[in-house]
């Protein structure tokens, strides 16, 4: 689903990312986990085509994102650690807003709306402006926008932060039901918590280079995966 | 403390004299003294010149007839017109709406002191417009009635305390905007009706003042007894500048009083009203079946509320909606006339008539610049339509968009009133049709290309993309420059090519440079725009 070949990315003379490579298949939740400034959110972003990168490749379904980047967003969705969304609408007109560019049919997008909008209680607040939401809010919204149009890539940065337990419960069941359904789902994480209970497989990342990835016991064997993640970033 | 905060707040204001947003670097010394330069131009030659004339016109009687004070008043009241009504809005903005007003909140601040470097951005605002009218004022009176030393201290307190009056009804006004807003619904356009309301009366007095004036002026004796006997605070006012040492110390305190009094007001509801989401609970969500949109649909939708849910936006970049159709009703009530006295001024030439017609079409059209702040304006949400499956171009096209269908419509109704009084032949009434339209085209085709290559993503409050960007500035004036451009020329070569041909020529020239600039966004333009 997902393929990245040695991906680099400079900013300036410093190396944001350093010859990446990772491999995400159909039915995968990989967890992506690395301390602040190790280089995830510019992988993210470049995955879903925000930023461009020096040198490697990234391939989606087989197609290049520098290539046919158009073909590759429809089969994404993307959701920023920090949901800066559109102020000046509602949550129903945003919603209505990405499943237009999507091409979402009225009624599958209505019903969706009403299933994922009550599952995270935010329905009573849908014709609100995002203005006046919380982060909470604005997160679970752009976690609703994502769901929309049944992408089969999901990308997320940090997605569980400013979430209530309920609401991070509903979206690890989502993420799980996704790729029970043949979808892969590709997030970073600060919580090693959740990576550990939620994730097939993981990739730790540090000062842009990869240090370990693999299935979760490949890479923890029979330590938990706070202290694999810690001794790895001290040595 | 306050010192830290004032800091950040001139680096706000002054960034853009010292720092390209678009190469992400340091402006040349060079670079930023001809940009000061430029400004002080504007301010120093233009407002204040204008204000010198006045000054000498009404100074020279007033004090001839004893009646320096009633010279005082009547500047000074100018002074407190334009410094006030100019920045109402950049005070509820500047005040209520920049996005670290939380952040500075939560730290161990007080809102006093947030309040106050708040104010200083709108103090140096109102300070700036009294300015242009004050200095002259006082320059003038020394020169015409003298100078003593006085004189020279209690008129600057004057100055000062014309500023401090500005400022007070700029808070009290903004904080009445304010007020208002968290109250209505819809209160965008509320906000702009008030503004318009507030803009149109500031016009109409701008217009009536040299009537009035000269009215006065005349019959200074008369009203000055008036003045005396039912206002005598007004009196007193004017007397500081004429040096005196109580009406001065009497002003001062009382100006520091409601100084005091309205830093007092403000920051005692500036914490409900800064961190307030005022519509909560007020709509009820009721599902409802939606009719599926283009993508070029829905970012032209987006595009539209943006600018509908904005007043900032829709007063600073859309003006042209209004007086469009404003100049088409002026045209059928007044238009024969005019044009008649235009051609006979111009020796019976109606051509000239006709071309300036054209012109005024075109320039009030440049008042709405929509597109150029809209790229600046996806700010940090542009991570929106870059991650999304649509084409940059689309985007841009959009963006585009909006600004030619909301200028087209005002323009062509104003075209068709135009038409009605306008005799002329057939050509001629097609180019006066096609010219303004293309020219519509051109110019919402510069904007976008203005706001790609001068683009602010980082800002804490929309006037600034809005208002103080480069993006924009060019836009208005490049806009001008481009009518003067079409314009000029006739006066020296029409006479020789003939009006059919010399709009034909315009409207092939603006036709190509159209084509040109859609070109550059639907290539560099949109990969510039994917790169943001």
């Amino acid at each position: 689903m997902l393929r990245i070949k040695n991906l680099t990315k400079t900013y300036g003379n410093k190396k944001a990312v350093d010859d990446l490579s990772l491999h995400i298949q159909r039915g995968e939740i990989y967890g992506f986990i690395g301390h602040n400034g190790a280089g995830k959110t510019t992988t993210l972003k470049s995955v879903v085509g925000i930023l461009d990168f020096d040198e490697g490749e990234i391939l989606i379904d087989s197609k290049s994102i520098r290539k046919s980047p158009l073909e590759c967003k429809r089969l994404i969705a993307y959701i920023p650690d920090n949901p800066d969304l559109y102020d000046f609408m509602s949550g129903i007109k945003y919603l209505n807003f990405v499943s237009d560019i999507f091409g979402v049919a009225s009624d599958e997008r209505q019903e969706k709306i009403r299933k994922y909008a009550d599952a995270f209680e935010l329905t009573k607040d849908l014709a609100q402006p995002v203005s006046s939401y919380s982060h909470g809010m604005k997160q679970k919204l752009a976690v609703i926008s994502a769901w929309l149009h049944s992408p089969k890539l999901i990308v997320m940065d940090e997605p569980f932060v400013g979430l209530d337990p309920k609401a991070a419960f509903n979206l690890k069941e989502m993420m799980r039901e996704h790729c029970d359904k043949g979808g892969a789902i590709f997030f970073s994480t600060h919580v090693l918590e959740v990576a550990e209970k939620l994730c097939d497989k993981v990739a730790i990342i540090k000062q842009g280079k990869l240090i370990k990835s693999g299935t979760m016991e490949e890479v923890r064997g029979d330590e938990s995966l706070e202290e694999v993640f810690l001794e790895l970033e001290t040595e | 403390m306050l010192k830290v905060l004032l800091k950040k707040q001139m680096a706000e204001v002054f960034r853009s004299y010292f720092y390209n947003r678009k190469t992400n670097k340091a402006r040349s010394k060079a670079n930023s003294i001809v940009l000061f330069i430029l400004f002080a131009f504007l301010m120093i030659v233009v407002l204040g010149g204008t204000f010198t004339a006045i000054a000498l016109g009404v100074c020279f009687g007033l004090t001839a007839a004893s009646m320096g004070w009633l010279y005082f008043v009547l500047m000074s009241g100018m002074a407190i017109v334009l410094g006030a009504f100019g920045s109402v809005f950049n005070t509820y903005s500047g005040l209520y709406l920049p996005k670290d007003n939380d952040l500075l909140l939560s730290m161990p601040i007080s809102v006093r002191t947030i309040i106050i470097s708040r104010l200083l951005n709108v103090y140096l605002l109102g300070t700036m417009y009294s300015g242009v009218v004050m200095l002259p004022t006082l320059i003038v009176y020394w020169i015409i009635a003298g100078a003593t030393v006085a004189n020279i201290i209690c008129d600057i307190i004057l100055f000062l305390i014309v500023t401090v009056i500005v400022l007070i009804l700029s808070c009290l006004l903004g904080w009445v905007v304010a007020k208002i807003s968290l109250k209505l619904k819809n209160k965008s356009f509320i906000v702009v009706l008030i503004a318009l309301g507030c803009i149109g009366g500031y016009y109409f007095v701008y217009f009536k003042a040299q009537v009035w004036i000269r009215e006065l002026v005349a019959n200074a004796a008369v009203y000055g007894a008036n003045i005396k006997d039912s206002a005598y605070g007004l009196y007193l006012f004017g007397r500081i500048g004429e040096g005196d040492p109580l009406a001065t110390a009497i002003f001062t305190v009382a100006t520091a009083i409601l100084l005091a009094l309205t830093l007092f007001v403000l920051s005692r509801g500036f914490v409900k009203i800064a961190t307030s989401t005022a519509s909560v609970g007020k709509t009820q969500y009721r599902e409802k079946k939606v009719k599926a949109k283009s993508a070029f649909g829905a970012l032209l939708t987006k595009e539209f509320a943006r600018f509908t849910s904005s007043p900032n936006y829709m007063l600073n970049n859309g003006l042209g909606i209004l007086l469009l159709p404003v100049l088409g009703i002026f045209l059928l009530i007044k238009g024969t006339d005019i044009m008649t006295a235009v051609g006979t001024a111009f020796g019976g030439r109606a051509d000239f008539a006709a071309l300036l017609l054209c012109a005024v079409l075109m320039l009030l059209s440049t008042m709405n610049d929509m597109a150029a702040p809209s790229v600046s304006l996806e700010g940090k949400s542009v991570w929106i339509p870059q991650s999304l499956p649509i084409e940059p171009q689309t985007v841009l096209k959009a963006k585009t968009a909006m600004q030619v269908i909301l200028t087209a419509i005002p323009i062509l109704f104003a075209v068709v009133c135009a038409e009605i009084v306008w005799q002329a032949t057939v050509a001629e009434k097609l180019l006066l049709c096609l010219l303004p339209l293309v020219f519509t085209v051109f110019s919402a085709l510069f904007g976008s290309f203005i706001g790609i290559r001068h683009p602010i993503m980082e800002w804490t409050t929309e006037i600034i993309p809005l208002k103080q960007s480069g993006a924009v500035t060019i836009a208005l004036f490049g806009g001008w420059g481009f009518v003067a451009l079409f314009a000029v020329p006739y006066f020296l070569i029409g006479q020789l090519i003939g009006l059919t041909p010399y709009l034909i020529v315009w409207t092939v020239i603006y036709t190509v440079a159209s084509a040109l600039l859609y070109h550059w966004l639907n290539t560099k333009g949109a990969k510039a725009f994917s790169r943001l």
